[in-house]
Order: C-alpha cells, then structure tokens, then sequence
C-alpha cells in the first residue's frame, strides 16, 4: 500500500512535468497545426541556459531561469519566422514542416553539444527531503507541481480574458474561418511559438535541478509533450493537460509490474496503442 | 588510398538505405521514419547468427532480410490505419522501443555493449577483409538493391504505388489493393535495409546500438530528400553527397567529438534548406513522356477499346447493381434510411436533391466505400455486400468522387494507365518472373489509354501533368479515368458542376454514348437542365429519405418537390 501511494505520488509529479510540456506543444501544434519536432531541442537549449547563467556563472537561479525563458522564447520564435513561415508561404503539405523540423531538431540538438560540451550539467540547489504520512518528496517535486498549477492558471486566464488569448482560440477552433474574419494569423502564430517555448523553459529547468541537463533530454520532452496531446485530444488544451497526468500515473504505476529498464518504453507504447486504436484522443468530446 | 575506399564502402551501404527508404517514402509517400531500426535488425540478425552459429554465408544475410521483412509489417498495421502526421510520430516511437530492445536483451545481443568479432565474408583463402576487398562485396549488394527497386519503380506495381500517393481513396475506386501495396512495399523496403545492415555487420566486424539511432534515420531521410522523393537515381545521389561532404571536416583543425557533431548540423541544414528551396529535389521525378517506360506510338484497332467501352449486356436493359432497403447511421445521425435503387443497362439514373440529402453516402454504400447499417446490395443476383472498394471495381462497379481527387503529380495517361483492369504488372511476383509478360501487356495498355484519351478528346495533353489541366480537362479526365477501369456500373458524383455551357456539350453526350453501349449509369446532378437532357429515372432525396422516383417530366412537373428543392 505504502508502495502504491508513493508510485501514486511519483505518477502526479510527473504528471505535472509531462502536462506541462504537452501545454507549450498542444498550444504551437492546436493554433498552428505544425508538429514542431523542434520543441524538443529547445527545452535543450532552455536547460543549458539555465546551467550557464546560474550554474556556470552562478547568478541566482531566477536569474537563470529568467534567461531560460527568454532563449527558448526566442529559438521558438526564430524557428517559426525562418523554417516554417518559409514553408507555409512555399504552400507545402502538411508533412512537409515537420520533416523539415526533424532537420531542425538534429541542428539544435547538435548545436547544443557543440556550444556547452556533451556531458551532464548539474546545479546544485538546496533541496529539502520531505514526507507526507508514508510518501516521501523533495523540494523539486513541490516546484515542479506548483510551477504547472501557476502556468496553467494564467495561461487559461489569458486565453479567456485578453483579446490575443481569445485570438489563438479562435485559430485553434478553425484557422481558415480565425483569418476570414480578420484575425492576424501571423501574428497569432508568432505568439503561441513564443509563448508555447516559454512555457516549456520551465519545466527544462526543473530536469535541470532534478536530474541534470543532458543533449538528449529533448527528446523524451517532446515525445512526452506530444503524448499528452494526443491521449488527451488534438485542439484541447485541458486534454494535454489530462493526457500527461494519465501517461504520468499510468509510467509510474506500471513500475509495480515492470522491470525498471523498461520505464522509458512504457511512454511509447502508450502512444503507440493510442494512435492505433483512438487517434482522436480520450478526451476530444470534453472541449464542447 | 584505403580511405577512399572505406568512404567508397560507406556510400554502397547508404545508397542502398537511401534507394530503400525512397521506396517507402518517395514512391509510396508513407512516411514511417522507422529505417535505421530496420537496418539495426539486419545488422544484428546477421551478427548474432555468424557469432553464435557460425551460420555460413548466404544463410545470415537472408535470415536478416526475411527478419527485417516480417518486422517491417508490424510497422506496417500502423500505417493501414494512420497516415500524415500520426505515421511519423508512431513509426519514430516504434524506431525507439526496438532500439529498446535490442538494448536490453543483453544475453542476445549483448546489450549497450553490442556484439563484436563478426567474421568477414571470405572464399577460401580470399578474405574480404581490406576496404578495397569489401567494396567488391558492397557494389554488388548495391547493384542488387538498385536493380531491385529499378524493377519496382518502373512498373505498373510502381506507378500504383504513386497512385496510392497521390491519393489513397481514388487509388482504391480504380481497384488498386491497398493492403497489398502497403505490405509488400514495407517488407521489400525493410529487406533492403537488412542487406545494407548485414553489410555494416561484415564489414565492421562490430554492431551497437549506437549506430541506428533516430539521427540516423534522419541521415537518411535527407539523403532521400536532397536527392529527389520519387527519384532513384536522386536517393543515390543524395548519399553519394551526404556521405562524401562530411568527410571534408575531416580537412579542419578540430576535435573529432564536435567534427561529428558539425557532421549532423551539416545534415539538418542541408535538409531543412531543400525543404525551403528545392522541396523536389535535386533530380526530380520523371514527368512527361519519361514517366512512361514503354513507347506509346504503338497502333492498335478500335475493336478492343469497344469492348473495355461497351456493357457486357446485349440490346436489352437489364437490372445490373441493386440495392434494397439500404440504411446508414453515424453515431445517433441517419444520413440515409431505406434506400431501394435498380440500376440498369443502357439507363442513365439521376439522383438529385438538396444538399446533406444522402446522395452521397448512398454512392459510398453502394461501391464499398461504406458499410450499410442495414440492407441488402446485389450485383446481377449475387451479394457484394461486405465487399471491398477494389474489389468491386474488378466485379464492374466503379465510381467518381465530386472532389476529383486526381492523381495530381503525374501525368494525363498515367491517371488513365493506372486505372485499368488485370494488369498483371500490379503483382510483384510477375515483374520479377514474367517480365515479358508485363512489358507486352503494358504496351497494349498504353494504347489503350491513349484511346479512351481520344475518346474524351485528352489525347494531346497525354504527358502533360494533371495537376496542370484546367477545370473542364479534370473533369474529363475524371470521366477517361473511371472508363478505364472497364466497369459496366458507372457512377458519377456531380460531373458536370462548375463546368460552362461549352464544356458540358462535350460531356454530355459521351454519358449518353456509355449508356447507348450498354453501361449502366448513376449519375448524382444539381444541374436540372442536365437531369432532363439525359437521365431515364429519377431519385429525389432528402434527408436521407426517397421522396420521389419517376421519370424527369414527372418529378419536374411535381410542385412540392420544387418547393422543397428550392427551399
């Protein structure tokens, strides 16, 4: 029992990590219908960042985040304008953006290793060890929980209440009809790139703290941020968010039964089985 | 001198991987980046096999392509299922789990420590164990691979799959087998891949996971890409680009850890850029007349275009496609509910009606594309019912689709070739043991195409590419291309909308000579000047209901059917 609530614990905390990430990505990929690969590397760069400015030139970790935030913001916005806007004008298929992003994802990934050096990057943080009744957590694992219940928050707010945030939804709902009615998709577009790989600096950073920053990390992100997307639904943002808290439980509860070497593939196949048996999502009717 | 060679090995082996992976990616369009863990496969099936057994040569390598193969169709129920985006996301995670696997299944294949010491292929005392010696054994294998890929491409089983490519469900309406295209290009993609594999395993004595990781599989999707999608030459070309550029870093002062590292910039850039630039590649697809590999001057008498033209049935109407009491409901929404049509020989039947009226659900019930909730399809007597699309074409029922849906990226008589009857050439198994069969057939068969090209007055833009047909050509071609498949049970979704006064002279009365030979025809119309020029019978629909049938003058002259098709 005590076993099963700590996997239970565990399972939410990743929860978190993974909804997150399926936040930034559903939010790129629902308003412009781009599977930017891409975001992957990015997270990457984002982690690296934070290494650099807190660890490397031990500036406060806010600091460090801060410049996270901005760079991931920026690599994303700077992918849009030069890689996929170039696309999109070309009027290539569908396809087309994410092999180029595939490209582009190797570019970045390398790029990292060849700027910061391959090995690990760990920043010491002070983090407390703490137990709830039989379940144990540190202090990272709180960050990580309460950093998504903040984003998440404010992100829903501003896509409700601000013009820009009613915009992108608009464009989420139907692209074609968002421009017929005189919404500047570029700028949309623009926006949710930058928005979407801000909010994926965050939870680059707490890898950071938890495990430390390696080239190959953005992989896993993006996977898992687009597993979410797609267990909880194309085009519906509390779905990612339900998505990565299943595919976090369901990762974390399997561990019960399954040799821990396999952890890793425990996320593929589920999108495996889910893009083969439900590829529109378990919760795709619960936006209306 | 001996690293020239070794760079000259590396090409064969990604010349093979590329031309493979074209295959999968440029000719059949299905985008299942999942190679390099093909290659992996080939790779330690062909170590494990000469480490542990000893296996003499040939035995690993074919082991390796027959293993390859059957994994391959495992990746291949995927993609009968998902297609776009979803294929490539899927068929990477599938690229990761057996990845996974190899990695730990330590006892077999020895885990993150990979399996060394495989032997080299020798004969007798002559050992292929220089680079100047393996090259031989690597030209060979890639001589093999092209040829093999050549024989596919430039076949009617080739030009299929393009079909399938450019469309899917039109592919299915000319009677291709989908299932069957897909399977056999995913197993002789993998078989390919696996040769390349057992290629790396003799050659480098060595295999780890290391070296068929997701980069690789992207490596060589750019060689695919920079070359040409749909091109063979241009996949070889690529890697012959790919695999030599790289080496000139080796010319810079710099370490070997960021050398490798600028190597896989060097491959993004290169793709992301021919994405941008040249999104057709280097050498693109042969259009035009070189789209053909057999002439198309050959002569041929009318006698055998007639018989593809005319019905089977004599003088006589006879009832040929029947459907009763049909019904079909989508979740809690009825689109269409006791549905009862005879379509018959030598008649032209309209189904007119309002739009959302079910006229084309009962096309899609009636040719296969849909399942009926309820009720009963017969074809002269006998139940179709359950049927698939493509075989439906083969009994003689065939159909067009309101959106065109044409074969855009190839040319005029291609859409036509394609689309007709018992090609032997559509069988792997023929273009490999009866070669000379294909060849003659497809010759008969261009000029086949050519004449039912005359027949709807396309003959002179035969190479020309559909996708630069204006309106009115599209439509026609739509209408050569549903010829073609030979069916005696036509039906038209919509031909003549958007088409001016002009145009529709020119079709008319080709409609009417099909039904004068003994076709039957289905045509669905909202143009009543259209329904009166030529239909015999009369649905009205709406709402998924039949709410009149007759002839023109009748449902014409019945003021609440006005009223309702007015509304």
């Amino acid at each position: 029992m005590d076993l099963f609530l700590q996997l239970l614990a565990n399972g939410l905390i990743n929860g978190s990590h993974y909804a997150l990430l399926g936040l930034g990505f559903g939010l790129i990929f629902s308003t412009t219908r781009i599977v930017h690969f891409a975001y992957g590397p990015i997270v990457t760069f984002a982690a690296y960042t934070a290494w650099l400015i807190s660890g490397s030139m031990g500036l406060p970790l806010i600091v460090g985040i801060a410049g996270a935030v901005l760079v991931a913001a920026l690599l994303g916005t700077g992918s849009y304008l030069t890689l996929y806007r170039a696309l999109e004008r070309n009027g290539a298929p569908p396809l087309i953006p994410l092999i180029a992003s595939l490209g582009l994802t190797i570019v970045l990934e390398n790029l990292v290793g060849v700027l910061f050096g391959t090995g690990v990057r760990t920043l010491d943080v002070d983090s407390s060890v703490h137990f709830l009744g039989p379940v144990f957590f540190t202090s990272i694992h709180v960050w990580q929980v309460v950093s998504f219940v903040v984003i998440a928050v404010a992100l829903g707010a501003f896509l409700r209440r601000t013009r820009y945030g009613r915009a992108i939804l608009a464009m989420t709902d139907d692209p074609e009809m968002a421009r017929v009615i005189g919404i500047d998709t570029l700028k949309v577009s623009i926006i949710v790139f930058a928005l979407g790989s801000a909010i994926s600096a965050v939870p680059a950073v707490m890898v950071l703290l938890k495990d430390g920053a390696s080239t190959h990390m953005g992989f896993a992100a993006v996977f898992m941020g687009f597993v979410a997307v797609i267990v909880g639904g194309v085009g519906s943002l509390r779905g990612a968010i339900a998505g990565g808290y299943l595919v976090g439980l369901v990762e974390s509860l399997g561990l019960w039964q399954i040799p821990t070497e396999w952890q890793g593939s425990i996320s593929f196949v589920v999108l495996f089985l889910m893009i083969m048996l439900r590829p529109q999502g378990l919760f795709s009717m619960a936006r209306k | 001198m001996e690293y020239i060679y070794h760079v000259a090995v590396l090409f064969c082996l990604y010349a093979i991987l590329a031309t493979s992976f074209n295959l999968l990616v440029g000719f059949a369009g299905l985008f299942a980046l999942s190679h390099a863990a093909l290659y992996a496969i080939g790779a330690y099936t062909t170590a494990i096999l000469t480490t542990t057994l000893g296996l003499p040569f040939p035995v690993p390598l074919i082991a390796s392509i027959l293993f390859a193969a059957l994994l391959s169709i495992v990746i291949a129920v995927p993609a009968l299922r998902v297609s776009g985006h979803y294929l490539v996301i899927v068929s990477l995670a599938l690229q990761v789990i057996v990845l996974q696997v190899i990695v730990n299944w330590k006892s077999l294949t020895g885990g993150t420590d990979g399996i060394s010491g495989v032997p080299t292929y020798s004969f007798g005392s002559f050992a292929l164990d220089t680079p100047a010696r393996f090259l031989i054994a690597a030209m060979l294998g890639l001589a093999a691979c092209y040829w093999v890929a050549w024989r596919l491409t430039r076949s009617p089983f080739g030009r299929a799959l393009r079909a399938m490519r450019e469309n899917e469900s039109a592919a299915q309406s000319v009677g291709l087998d989908i299932l069957y295209m897909k399977v056999s290009v995913f197993a002789i993609s993998a078989g390919l891949a696996a040769v390349a594999g057992s290629l790396f395993a003799r050659y480098f004595s060595y295999v780890g996971a290391d070296s068929f990781s997701i980069n690789e599989t992207i490596y060589i999707l750019a060689m695919v890409i920079l070359g040409g999608t749909g091109n063979l030459r241009g996949a070889v070309l690529g890697a012959a680009i790919l695999v030599v550029l790289p080496e000139l870093l080796k010319f810079l002062p710099m370490p070997v850890d960021i050398a490798d590292k600028m190597r896989l910039i060097i491959y993004g850039c290169v793709l992301m850029a021919v994405l941008v630039f040249r999104p057709q590649g280097l050498l693109p697809e042969l259009r035009g007349k070189k789209a053909m590999f057999v002439q198309t001057d050959a002569e041929r008498d009318e006698a055998d275009t007639a018989k593809l033209l005319d019905g089977e049935t004599g003088a006589t109407s006879e009832t040929v496609l029947e459907g009763r009491n049909l019904c079909k409901r989508f979740g809690g929404i009825t689109a269409i509910s006791d549905f009862s049509i005879a379509l018959r020989s030598h008649r032209i039947t309209g189904l007119i009606g309002p739009n959302g009226a079910g006229k084309t659900t009962a096309f899609n019930l009636l040719t296969g594309f849909l399942k009926p909730t309820d009720g009963q399809i017969d074809l002269r007597g006998k139940s179709i019912l359950g049927k698939k699309p493509h075989h439906l074409v083969a009994s003689g029922v065939a159909r067009s689709f309101q959106d065109l849906r044409l074969f855009t990226n190839m040319t005029v008589i291609e859409n036509v070739v394609v689309a007709l009857p018992n090609q032997a050439g559509h069988r792997i198994s023929n273009l490999f043991l009866k070669p000379l069969t294909v060849r003659a057939q497809e010759r008969e068969n261009t000029a086949l195409a050519m004449q039912i090209l005359r027949f709807v007055e396309l003959d002179g833009k035969a190479h020309e590419t559909a996708a630069d047909l204006s309106y009115a050509e599209e439509k026609l071609l739509v209408v050569a291309r549903l010829l073609a498949t030979g069916a005696e049970v036509l039906l038209f979704d919509e031909p003549m909308s958007g088409l001016d006064q002009t145009t529709l002279r020119e079709i008319l009365p080709v409609l009417r000579r099909l039904a004068e030979r003994g076709k039957a025809i289905c045509i669905i119309e909202h143009n009543l000047d259209v329904i009166t020029g030529i239909c015999d019978e009369v649905f009205f629909l709406d709402e998924g209901r039949t709410m009149a049938v007759g002839s023109p003058a009748e449902l014409m002259s019945d003021p609440e059917l006005a009223e309702r098709y007015f509304k």
